[in-house]
């Protein structure tokens, strides 16, 4: 197999950064087997894999974080922005390289499962960072979404990061006085939140995750509560209570998310709206 | 340009791009984000400052409400069905065909550059229905205020006066703009429909739709305009979450397991599961009273 | 704390009363009032204003109407079509 001329790599970069993404970044497949499960791996998406190219983009703007408004975050979901990205990137390599290119679909293969962590592609294509709160972290732009394209093109794979945006220096400052930073303070997993974990020597450990917990806010109408309402509703005896469920506010709402994706996309941010580190380092007015 | 590459945005503004009062090269701020929305597909563009919400928006639902700081809405019109889709017999057609959504894109490429070059902070105004039909902010007032159209007999539908109907999307921003000033002259009724009320007492959308509409003209002007939103809620979105929590009551409510079979399995119940997983089936699926509409009539007639 | 649920007496109660205040059925130029501004009119508790709006909402008409809805629309687009494109053949029965 012919390798990629020079500069190939330089040129995917400009391309996705053209076409819209903040960051792009390149992993090697291989790099995926330490650390994500089989059936979940490049390879097993693509037989052939060599890089994985990841762009990560369509952040939450300033005034997103600074609305008071929940519905703005909550209903203006603009993480589709990047998948479009990703999608034209896998066509572009293969027009222009000649190689296997696979968007990975941002869905899940089933129950929450992935097919492939978009997150740990990201760590691995350098581009960010675990934080204690869960989401990767770039370290110039803070919190984003993320797409990846799985190819058998041999792109020039980039470094993990060494240096993680988390904890923030404010955070470290507060470990050493509170012992909490914001997002464990704001979402306690010992207080009825989700997350619980601890600083050593300045680097995050997270120690307790409820996932359960979190998708009952991240995706508070959608389809799990979907399915919590349709399950009531059967177990209820009286028809006017079932019209009271059916009809009322919260399946409604959870049915617009199902049928509009900019509603359902992540419906809950209070971890990262109190992170120093998730907001980009640009001031505005 | 060649596809998939981003604008550069401050080559839009090149010295051949004058206007407004300034002489020579220079465009002033909002002739500038103007530009923006509409190179990225918006077929007008508007602005209207905070301060004139307040009158009639009550507390929760004003842009200041939703970004502190706000000074300014700039709201962006896209086109909706092609001059051909109005000419499909076929209703169910316009009920699926969806549109691009362009005026939402143009919002966002506005964002962008309020943030990206001007850096002001800058959101989309959330417009979907968060609590039954009710949103958060009104895109028709946001439309209304920033001089792109007025309220018609149909549906209180805003006619923009030279395109008609038009779909709205806006943002918010803490970036202080010139306002553009509400419409003085109304687009409905159009002459036409002023001169057909005076003679028989009616309009082509109160006479297509009396279901819904009900209204009085009276010296060219709207008297009263009466609009059942619940009733159109039935026909502008036949198929959808309203039908779906409908159909699925009767299901629950059903004891016979033939009867709710067929219940399940029917073109109601599978077109309204359809809607749901398709959004651009449910966006709009009536347009009756739109269809009969001479404002911006011009438009439709090609080859 | 469970799941908000209405109770069916105070929907039957106030249900007509919350869409003549609300948006449902609308006057030009005179706005319908916001939740919180039915509530205190009516001495309740906006979640309570809300749920009701939105059941009643979705109960103002039965499904007839929307089968109603949906022959209206098959005539309309017809009878247009008839007339404007000038196909008499068009026109429905």
């Amino acid at each position: 197999m012919a390798e990629l001329p020079a500069g190939s790599t330089a040129k995917l970069k400009s391309i996705a950064l053209k076409g819209g993404a903040t960051v792009c970044g390149v992993a090697d497949a291989v790099a995926f087997d330490a650390h994500a499960p089989e059936k979940h791996r490049p390879g097993d998406l693509l037989p052939g894999a060599r890089s994985v190219v990841v762009v990560g983009g369509a952040q939450p703007r300033e005034g997103d974080w600074a609305a008071t408004s929940p519905w703005v975050m909550q209903t203006m979901g603009t993480t589709e922005r990047i998948q479009g990205v990703g999608r034209r990137l896998a066509q572009y390599i293969e027009s222009e390289f000649g190689y296997y290119a696979l968007y990975v679909p941002p869905g899940t293969a089933s129950g929450d499962t992935p097919f492939l962590s978009l997150m740990l592609a990201a760590q691995l294509a350098g581009l960010g960072s675990k934080s204690l709160a869960g989401p990767v972290l770039n370290r110039e732009h803070g919190f984003m979404y993320w797409s990846a394209v799985i190819t058998t093109a041999p792109f020039d794979a980039d470094s993990v990061e060494t240096s993680p945006a988390c904890p923030a220096p404010a955070c470290r400052e507060m470990w050493d006085r509170e012992r909490t930073t914001p997002c464990l303070a704001t979402c306690p997993g010992s207080n009825g939140g989700c997350l619980s974990g601890k600083l050593e020597n300045g680097r995050a450990v997270r120690t307790f995750y409820d996932a359960a917990r979190c998708n009952t806010r991240v995706h508070t109408h959608w389809v799990g509560g979907f399915q919590k309402v349709l399950e009531e509703t059967l177990n209820e005896p009286d028809r006017d209570k079932r019209k009271m469920l059916l009809y009322g506010d919260f399946f409604t709402r959870s049915l617009w998310a199902i049928t509009y994706s900019s509603t359902n996309i992540a419906q809950c941010f209070e971890c990262m709206r109190v992170c120093p580190a998730a907001h980009g380092l640009r001031e505005m007015r | 340009m060649r596809s998939g590459e981003r604008p550069n945005l401050l080559e839009l503004f090149t010295p051949h791009r004058t206007g407004g009062d300034y002489p020579g090269a220079v465009m002033t701020r909002e002739e500038q984000l103007k530009a923006v929305g509409l190179e990225a597909g918006a077929r007008v563009v508007g602005i209207a400052a905070v301060e004139a919400f307040r009158e009639k928006v009550p507390q929760g639902y004003r842009p200041e409400d939703i970004l502190p700081g706000a000074r300014s809405v700039v709201v962006a019109g896209g086109d909706g069905p092609t001059a051909g889709a109005w000419r499909c017999p076929d209703h169910r057609v316009m009920e699926i065909t969806g549109y691009d959504l362009r005026e939402n894109v143009a919002v966002h490429a506005m964002c962008d550059f309020i943030e990206g070059t001007l850096s002001h902070h800058a959101i989309q105004a959330p417009s979907l229905p968060v609590h039954g039909h009710e949103p958060p902010m009104s895109m028709m007032h946001a439309a209304e205020l920033a001089g792109l159209g007025t309220r018609s007999l149909a549906a209180h539908i805003i006619l923009n006066p030279e395109y008609g109907l038009l779909y709205y999307a806006a943002l918010i921003t803490t970036l202080p703009l010139e306002p553009d000033q509400p419409l003085t002259e109304p687009a409905c009724p159009h002459p036409g429909c002023a001169a057909m009320y005076k003679r028989i007492g009616t309009t082509p959308c109160l006479r297509v739709c009396p279901a819904c509409l009900g209204g009085t003209v009276q010296d060219g002007r709207i008297q009263t305009s009466t609009y059942d939103r619940e009733k159109c809620h039935s026909r502008a979105q036949t198929y959808g979450i309203g039908s779906f929590q409908k159909g699925l009551l009767q299901i629950v409510n059903e004891d016979d397991p033939e009867r709710r079979r067929t219940m399940i399995y029917s073109d109601f119940f599978t077109k309204s599961i359809q809607s749901l997983g398709f959004f651009r089936d449910s966006i709009a699926q009536c347009f009756e009273c739109m269809r009969v509409c001479p404002v911006g009539r011009k438009y439709r007639k090609l080859q | 704390m469970a799941v908000f649920k209405l109770d069916p007496e105070v929907y039957k109660r106030y249900k007509d009363e919350v869409l003549k205040l609300c948006n449902s059925f609308q006057k030009i130029d005179q706005p319908g009032l916001s939740d919180k501004q039915i509530a205190e009119r009516l001495g309740l508790d906006e979640r309570t204003v809300t749920e009701i709006r939105c059941v009643a909402e979705r109960d103002c008409y039965s499904l007839d109407e929307w089968e109603k809805a949906i022959e209206f629309k098959r005539k309309a687009t017809l009878e247009w079509s008839a007339l404007a494109l000038k196909r008499p053949d068009l026109k429905p029965e």
